[in-house]
């Protein structure tokens, strides 16, 4: 072998400090590979355990679905975990006597007690866990602690423990959290109307009462709200928001618009300078609009905005006591090639 | 006194260097793990919920599916049976056949009973010229858009044109998903507005069985390249990407399946046509002219594992995709460099953009560079062979610790693969792949950024797919 010509010093430094290197990365991974090797068998162990309670509760927990009163063994700390999660899971797919027998045996094995002790002392995936039972349970006792839970910055856990307020007490719920959802923007919309679902009517009334000291910033939000429960907010206040100087306060409001109470407003909106707003206005010109709005559908099949000239088209479909006919009428009638075109593709889509 | 020896003093500075870079380059992916680790073990805490029976509000964003086909008589009725099977409030399906040569449309129309539409075609990102539109009499969501051939950017950007839903998701025709795979990757959207593109963890089919278009059990593949590419998915996705998203700093979303915003999309320009790596050129691009408008927005990553995608098993497969891929990372940071460094450039700009030239550009020409120069060195006596020796010792050594890190973060979330088997496989894939994989990648890394050099031209790759992980797909 051709020897080193690397001044010692400087060939000795260079493997110390690489094979120092080597070895810690060769440590390291060896860590992780125990590790590796002890989380799988954790998890075998955890896997285990669920089935072995599983195959324990499941039989009792469908007799008691069934309207049967099982007699209950203890439930042991080990199988705490996965009978609920078995538990939460079934009560997922229930509803009425169901739902409510399997409460009775949550209710006889203390299990109550055990979910807001979890809420109170567990680690984060144990809070969710016992937020999503005591919901379930609709567990009164559980108020006072899930009320600050809610307000916590983590969005799992607050909206899961607003999910749970709202099963305990619908009025309560609305009254102290509607203002809370619409601040929190974190909260997705679509999980925030799942939940509010059966608080509907106490949302509406306290939404109605907020909405116009709201700015503006936070309308859209509060009007999306009572679009998505489909509430039907008093025609002052949505003729309030429609005249709004704001494109997303307005926009958010037509999104609400329900009755003919405010079409004077929505007329008006047609020629907005802003295309999502007249996009909006048609859409809810379809919704309920009449016969005679069929010439202003019409301009507005020549808008520059596809979108606009789309919805028109489609608005001018959905008009009352519109039939065929006069669609072919107003077919005839247009020479502006883009109107014509948009309004030939609405009409194949109906055919389709 | 004697005159320094310059030659040696050069092996010493390039020994040294090497030595750092490989310490910086694994560091590096070892912090991106690091934050990665706690992403995962929130979302691990959470993941008993997604398991409890799902309602939609009917407030989820409808999302429509663009999937471009070129050549893809064989597969894409089956695909878009199983996207069409897919459990999501609302979403459309619009197939792109680029100009096939086969009998793609031909399978379209026959399949999908699919009659001429007079759709008021919008040309708000120019596109090859379409030839014609048409709709599913059976199903109501699904229509079809024949085109000349432009290449996949294009189609995409057809597809965008005629959709009609706020969110678009670019599905590559052979992608696997799974049913709530539209569900998970569009959460981000839901719950935070700014957010304008997502993309989830894509993992290699090979190896598991594929019915009726959806996965139905996993298993590890039996040949040795595509064993080597679960290895690699597992450090990609799950702490590459995972952790750049924490920071948002992701960028790339997989081409297989991402999730975009379409307003955003179509405000910068679309899929850009003649770059290979699209799906990347568009999220840095993103960034980058978001950046520069100043508009607050958010690219995320969701772990969970929502497409499975065809791994290439045999050796010149694999090498083109590599090559291309290269290609088009080197593109995509080309044609946006005023992101880097740039006054409003944040975390993509500043960290992302950086570490990815530094380490994914540069990083295979350092690589294969300091490997040669070593071997060079030993041999001409330059340096000991205690010296290569511990040099080998840590590349290799750090090698294996971040493919194991990847296989930990596995372990602890998601643990696909069930069986001990399966995990002893994997921990031998682990230190295999580096005693000549990853040294071959960087080689066929190398190749792409020369190719890219001599800018060599760009078209849909060419992939020699055998499937045998099917059964019943498309029956």
């Amino acid at each position: 072998m051709t020897p080193s010509v690397l001044p010692a010093g400087a060939s000795v430094s260079f493997v110390t400090v690489a094979v120092w290197t080597g070895l810690v990365a060769l440590a390291l991974t060896l860590l992780l590979a125990l590790q590796i090797v002890l989380l799988r068998m954790a998890l075998r162990r955890r896997e285990r355990r669920a089935a072995r309670a599983v195959a324990r509760w499941r039989p009792l927990l469908n007799l008691a679905i069934v309207g049967e009163h099982p007699a209950l063994p203890s439930l042991s700390p080990r199988e705490r975990m996965p009978f609920l999660h078995l538990w939460a899971h079934l009560q997922g797919s229930l509803r009425g006597e169901a739902s409510e027998a399997l409460n009775e045996v949550a209710r006889r094995l203390g299990v109550d007690a055990l979910a807001r002790e979890m809420l109170a002392r567990g680690a984060r995936d144990q809070r969710l866990l016992a937020a999503l039972v005591l919901g379930h349970l609709q567990d009164r006792a559980a108020w006072p602690q899930l009320l600050p839970l809610a307000r916590a910055a983590d969005s799992a856990l607050s909206l899961t423990a607003l999910w749970a307020l709202v099963r305990v007490d619908p009025d309560a719920a609305a009254e102290y959290l509607t203002p809370l959802f619409v601040e929190r923007e974190d909260w997705a919309l679509s999980h925030v109307a799942g939940i509010l679902q059966q608080a509907s009517t106490p949302v509406a009334r306290v939404l109605a009462r907020i909405l116009p000291q709201l700015g503006e910033e936070r309308l859209p939000r509060a009007l999306r709200i009572a679009e998505s429960l489909r509430v039907m907010l008093p025609a002052g206040v949505l003729a309030d928001a429609l005249r709004s100087p704001s494109s997303a306060v307005v926009i958010a409001a037509l999104r609400g618009v329900l009755t003919p109470d405010t079409l004077q407003e929505v007329r008006a909106l047609l020629v907005h300078e802003d295309w999502q707003v007249r996009v909006q206005a048609a859409r809810a010109l379809g919704r309920v609009g009449e016969r005679s709005d069929a010439a202003r559908l019409t301009a507005l099949l020549g808008d520059r905005e596809w979108w606009v000239r789309y919805r028109a088209a489609q608005a001018l479909r959905e008009l009352p006591l519109l039939s065929r006919a006069d669609l072919e009428a107003v077919r005839a009638s247009l020479t502006d090639r883009f109107a014509l075109d948009m309004l030939d593709q609405v009409l194949a889509e109906e055919q389709a | 006194m004697t005159d320094p020896n310059w030659g040696q003093l050069l092996a010493d500075f390039i020994t040294w260097f090497v030595f750092c870079y490989f310490i910086a380059l694994n560091g590096g992916y070892l912090a991106l793990n690091a934050i990665a680790l706690r992403a995962l073990r929130l979302k691990g805490q959470e993941m008993f919920m997604a398991d409890l029976p799902r309602a939609y509000s009917g407030l989820e964003p409808p999302v429509s599916i663009l999937v471009p086909a070129y050549n893809e008589e064989a597969t894409i009725a089956a695909s878009i049976r199983s996207m069409l099977q897919l459990s999501y409030a609302e979403f459309e399906i619009i197939v792109v056949n680029d100009g096939s040569r086969d009998g793609t449309l031909e399978v379209l129309q026959r399949e999908f009973a699919l009659l001429p539409f007079p759709e008021a075609y919008r040309r708000r990102i120019p596109t090859a010229e379409v030839r014609g539109i048409y709709r599913s009499t059976r199903y109501p969501n699904v229509r079809v858009i024949d085109k000349f051939n432009g290449g996949k950017a294009d189609s995409l950007n057809a597809a965008i044109n005629i959709s009609r839903y706020p969110l678009v998701c670019g599905v590559d025709a052979d992608s696997i998903l799974q049913r709530d795979s539209l569900a998970k990757v569009t959460e981000p959207f839901l719950r935070d507005p700014s957010v304008v593109a997502a993309g989830g963890t894509v993992r290699v089919a090979n190896g598991c069985t594929v019915s009726g278009g959806f996965l139905t059990s996993v298993g590890l593949p039996k040949n040795i390249w595509a064993l080597f590419q679960v290895v690699e998915y597992l450090r990609a996705f799950l702490f590459g990407r995972l952790g750049w998203s924490s920071m948002n700093g992701m960028l790339i979303i997989s081409g297989a399946f991402g999730v975009f915003r379409k307003d955003t999309v179509v405000e910068v320009g679309g899929y850009r046509r003649d770059t290979i790596g699209e799906d990347m050129e568009l999220v840095v691009r993103m960034h980058r002219l978001l950046r520069e408008k100043r508009k607050p927005y958010r690219i995320e990553f969701v772990p969970d594992p929502v497409c499975w995608t065809e791994a290439p098993e045999d050796y010149r497969t694999l090498k083109n995709q590599r090559i291309r891929w290269q290609r088009g990372l080197a593109e995509s940071l080309n044609a946006n460099w005023g992101l880097v460094f740039s006054r409003r450039g944040g975390v993509p700009g500043w960290v992302a953009f950086p570490f990815m030239l530094l380490f994914e550009w540069l990083g295979p020409l350092v690589e294969i560079g300091g490997y040669a120069f070593m071997i060079w060195a030993f041999l001409t006596g330059m340096i000991s062979w205690e010296a290569f020796g511990a040099f080998l010792f840590v590349a290799i050594g750090l090698g294996i610790l971040l493919s194991a890190s990847g296989l930990l973060l596995e372990e602890m979330s998601f643990h696909i693969y069930p069986r001990g088997k399966q995990l002893l496989m994997l921990g031998l894939v682990v230190i295999l792949e580096n005693f000549g994989y990853r040294q071959l990648n960087a080689v066929w890394r190398l190749t792409g950024l020369y190719r890219w050099a001599m800018q060599k031209e760009s078209s849909w790759g060419a992939m020699r797919r055998k499937g045998t992980w099917q059964s019943g797909a498309g029956k």
